[in-house]
């Protein structure tokens, strides 16, 4: 994975492995299916949807009212784009390379944060567990969720770098 | 003075009272979150310069909360979503006085 500054632009350039885009598609799909299909009371879409009133139940109520289709259909938008941005057609052609300008980056950068916080949730749920299945499942969701840090601060260390 | 136009100058007046109440927007701490993402949102919604995004930042990480921004309450649940918006844990509170 490497990600570059787009000469002139305010843009990126990120280059995949096609081993590395199926993944992240096939995470950007799953993030979508939390986000259509998930249960009020799924904990991962707490921390997708935060209380904004913790201690006034009737504003909070008020506040999603107001607020959570747009904010659900931004996140869709955002791991839907990436997605697609993402998808292999022919798996033989080596690399991915996808061009993003500043607000579809920002694009990126928001689902990479939304699939981090439903890993850290998936992985932390089961910690009392020793079966050996949910621990080899808990190893891959833990290098997901590394590996979509990395990919997020390349991303920033490009669009947002820190002069000396 | 007619009655009619004392009444509303009493609405009137409550309403400013109450609109002047101050009303903060609470980013909290989330172990998940980079923190240069974090300074980053910071820079680029509120427009602040890189010391104070990251000063505000770190605030958030040590102390486990910050207000980066307060005034009426429509302004800050305005500003809640948009945070909530970017995947950062944000609450709207009343400003202690």
């Amino acid at each position: 994975m490497i990600v570059a500054g787009l000469g002139g632009g305010e843009g990126i350039r990120i280059v995949l492995e096609t081993e590395e885009a199926m993944l992240l598609s096939e995470l950007a799909d799953q993030v979508d299916s939390v986000l259509l299909l998930g249960e009020a009371d799924d904990p991962a879409l707490g921390r997708l949807l935060p209380n904004a009133y913790p201690e006034d139940l009737e504003a909070s109520e008020e506040f999603t009212r107001y607020t959570r289709e747009s904010l659900v259909d931004g996140k869709r938008q955002a791991a839907q784009s990436v997605r697609d941005a993402t998808a292999v057609d022919h798996p033989g052609d080596g690399v991915v390379q996808i061009e993003l300008d500043q607000a579809q980056a920002w694009g990126w950068l928001t689902f990479l944060t939304d699939l981090r916080l439903i890993l850290a949730e998936r992985v932390g749920l089961d910690d009392d567990e020793s079966d050996a299945d949910v621990e080899t499942r808990d190893d891959y969701l833990r290098a997901a969720y590394e590996w979509a840090g990395f990919v997020q601060g390349s991303m920033l260390e490009v669009l947002d770098p820190i002069k000396p | 003075m007619t009655p009619s136009t004392l009444e509303q100058h009493d609405t009137e007046l409550r309403d400013h009272v109450a609109a002047d109440v101050p009303w903060q927007t609470v980013v909290w701490d989330d172990p998940v979150n980079l923190m240069t993402y974090v300074t980053y949102v910071f820079r680029s919604y509120f427009g602040f310069p890189r010391e104070k995004a990251e000063h505000l930042m770190m605030q958030v990480h040590t102390e486990g909360r910050a207000v980066v921004a307060s005034g009426r309450r429509e302004q800050m649940e305005h500003h809640v979503q948009a945070m909530h918006s970017y995947g950062l844990q944000a609450t709207v509170s009343r400003a202690e006085t």
